[in-house]
């Protein structure tokens, strides 16, 4: 009788012998069996039975959930490969909307679809960054075109804004920026370009804005207004408006024409005057022949005439043809008819300074005068009598404008005149000129008054008291010595009258031969040999030591080489390969102290650069040389 | 200290891996990260995530049946 020992599970065990297949009860299995599929129903499909039964009906059991256990953990094996297949390409996804587009997906699953999933995201995400390269390209090609035309926009010159139908300004360029003091920030979708005119004119614009609501047509394209700026300054513009095609947008350009204006004023005046110039001087050279016969006559007839009375008469025709005469002259003058007749050269300083003592008795004790002349001297080839009527003019002119007293200054200088300046200056022709400048603090003028001074017989003063002929001399004399004469003034505020006479030829300065001299050393560096040895044999000749350079790398190494002791270079401006400026900056790179004066074949003025004409006398370039190192320039 | 937690218990095989994929875009770089999973599978499936993703284990603790995973994003 076997032992039955009692199933934990309920029932008995019938056996203890291992090997022996009753060993389990029936009941004890199934559990066995239950607890393994409940494992494996868990996921856990490590669980084996590895028990043998002869029992058929057992070990089939047995088999079949060993191999659910098998299946399921294949199945389980691809669903964690799918999951993890999800996962990457979940994150890939995740990289990708995040604007990360080196994230690649792996294609190298053994799950069809999640390789194939791989596939297609990397495939999109080829289109998504041809698409995105396309649009950044376009981008780029936009934004050319917007630098394009903004480049286009800012260095037309001229200043234009672009303009919604209710007035604001949508756009301006740089150009409008500068006309106006406003900045872009301020004016875009900021500011209407009513305000931007003049009050007198805006009624005007507006209609023109409304007509060419209606039909572009109505409203002329090209006008001229009157721009208002930052600083309230008015200014003379030229506008021409053009609507965008489909908007009730517009476009305007605006040209700043005050200076083109004040020019074209210049040049009418002037030819107004020589107009009246070439009228009067007619009339009176006529006028004088027919003075000459009266007085003639007149002079014939008093000495044949007894009769007192009567010789009282012709003495009264006589006195009135000799003053209708001088009043011809001075029309003469004004014309420049009249002959040049004592030119002598005049140390102006001189004159002035000796001249200022008669001044100092026309003018007064209430009113002072001050000299400004410069330690400089400046000759000046003139007929000293013009020079005594252009100042007595000028000086009377300013005593009467200064009733309660005030101030007169004189001032004499020289001075030159770019292209530049005769540019917007067009009468002034550039060169050398000598300036003479008389200004008052008196009543001032305003503008029709400036206008008309130079004009014959134009007076503010009372009757009797002036001529009308003062102002007019000047201009006349002046003009014949081919200068200009320029008036600022406004009421109140005083009158500076400035007159410019060209020199025609420069008297040479005479320099102390040993004041030249020197033992320092002289880099030369000038691409043309004739030059660079004329300069440094004079240079020799007054006792310096000169290195020569034939172009500016040559000069930087020698520089370099001998820094410590030159002194000066001496440098050529317009070189092949590296130019005389950049030379110059690299040789104060070099050594910051390193003094350097910049020849060239022309005048010109550069910031911060000294420079010397070649054309100029050796001296002269010893004299600026010398200034340099004894560090008077 | 953790960043973020959360429990996975009672959900089976590869889901918890579906939702930490799903919630993973909200995870900063460098944030601490802990999971819980009672599933058998639970502790090899975050393994391989991490592996997969490149994401570093801090350390994993076994409660009863339920594994904690401290994980680096």
């Amino acid at each position: 009788m076997k032992q039955q020992r009692p199933c934990p599970y309920g029932g008995y065990l019938i056996c203890n012998n291992p090997l022996c297949e009753y060993r389990y009860a029936t009941s004890e299995v199934l559990h066995l069996c239950s607890d393994v599929l409940e494992k494996i129903a868990l996921g856990d499909t490590s669980q084996k039975i590895d028990l043998k039964f002869e029992r058929y009906a057992v070990q089939r059991l047995i088999n079949s959930i060993n191999k659910v256990s098998q299946e399921l953990s294949g199945i389980i094996d691809l669903a964690h490969e799918l999951a993890i297949g999800i996962c990457e390409h979940f994150d890939v996804l995740n990289r990708l909307q995040g604007g990360d587009f080196t994230a690649t997906a792996l294609e190298d699953s053994p799950i069809e679809v999640v390789k194939m999933l791989g596939h297609l995201i990397n495939k999109q995400k080829d289109r998504f960054v041809e698409y995105i390269n396309k649009i950044k390209q376009q981008n780029e090609e936009i934004l050319h075109l917007y630098e394009q035309q903004n480049t286009i926009l800012s260095s037309l010159g001229v200043a234009v804004i672009v303009t919604e139908e209710n007035m604001t300004i949508e756009y301006a360029n740089a150009e409008f920026e500068i006309l106006t003091g406003y900045t872009k920030k301020e004016i875009e979708g900021k500011m209407k370009w009513t305000e931007f005119f003049a009050t007198e004119t805006v009624q005007e614009m507006m209609e023109y804005h409304n007509l060419r609501e209606i039909s572009p047509s109505l409203a002329p394209r090209q006008y001229e207004s009157k721009l208002k700026d930052k600083n309230g300054k008015t200014k003379d513009v030229l506008l021409n408006v053009v609507m965008i095609p489909y908007t009730k947008k517009s476009i305007t350009s605006i040209i700043d024409i005050s200076e083109r204006k004040r020019i074209q004023e210049q040049l009418i005046h002037s030819q107004k005057m020589e107009s009246l110039g070439f009228l009067s001087g007619r009339v009176a050279h006529e006028f004088n022949n027919i003075f000459t016969g009266i007085i003639g006559f007149a002079g014939l007839l008093y000495t044949k005439i007894e009769e007192p009375s009567l010789k009282n008469f012709v003495e009264k025709i006589i006195d009135a043809g000799e003053r209708a005469r001088d009043l011809a002259k001075k029309l003469l003058v004004f014309s420049r008819k009249e002959e040049i007749e004592e030119i002598q050269e005049i140390n102006l300083n001189k004159y002035l300074e000796d001249f200022s003592e008669f001044i100092k008795v026309i003018i007064g004790k209430d009113i002072e005068l001050k000299l400004n002349l410069l330690e400089q001297e400046i000759f000046y080839k003139i007929d000293p009598t013009h020079l005594e009527v252009i100042l007595m003019n000028l000086v009377t002119n300013a005593r009467d404008a200064m009733p309660e007293g005030g101030e007169l200054s004189i001032g004499l200088k020289e001075i030159s005149i770019d292209i530049e300046y005769s540019f917007t200056h067009p009468l002034m022709k550039p060169g050398e000129y000598v300036l003479i400048c008389v200004s008052d603090t008196g009543i001032g003028m305003d503008e029709q008054t400036k206008q008309k001074i130079f004009e014959p017989f134009f007076t503010t003063k009372p009757k009797g008291k002036g001529t009308g002929l003062g102002l007019p001399t000047v201009f006349g004399l002046v003009r014949q010595y081919e200068g200009q004469i320029h008036v600022y003034s406004e009421l109140g505020k005083g009158a500076t009258f400035k007159i410019y006479l060209p020199i025609k030829e420069k008297k040479i300065k005479e320099f102390n031969r040993d004041a030249l001299k020197g033992t320092e050393t002289i880099l030369v560096v000038d691409d043309d040999d004739q030059t660079r040895g004329f300069i440094c044999s004079f240079l020799k000749e007054y006792g310096y030591n000169v290195y020569e350079a034939k172009n500016g790398q040559e000069a930087l190494e020698i520089f370099e080489r001998n820094k410590e002791k030159i002194v000066l270079s001496l440098v050529d401006l317009v070189m092949p390969g590296i130019p005389g400026i950049e030379v110059m900056k690299q040789i104060k790179r070099i050594k910051p102290e390193a003094k350097v004066v910049i020849m060239s074949g022309y005048p010109l003025q550069l910031k911060d650069v000294i420079t010397v004409e070649k054309t100029i006398s050796s001296e002269e370039i010893l004299f600026k040389i010398r200034n340099m190192i004894d560090r008077k320039e | 200290m953790v960043d973020r937690s959360y429990d996975f218990s009672g959900l089976k095989c590869f889901i918890p891996l579906l939702k930490l994929s799903a919630i993973y875009p909200e995870f900063k770089p460098g944030e601490i990260i802990e999971v819980v999973g009672d599933c058998p599978t639970f502790e090899k499936d975050i393994k391989a995530w991490c592996s997969k993703l490149g994401k570093t284990i801090l350390n994993i603790e076994k409660i009863d049946r339920k594994v904690k995973i401290t994980i680096k994003i």
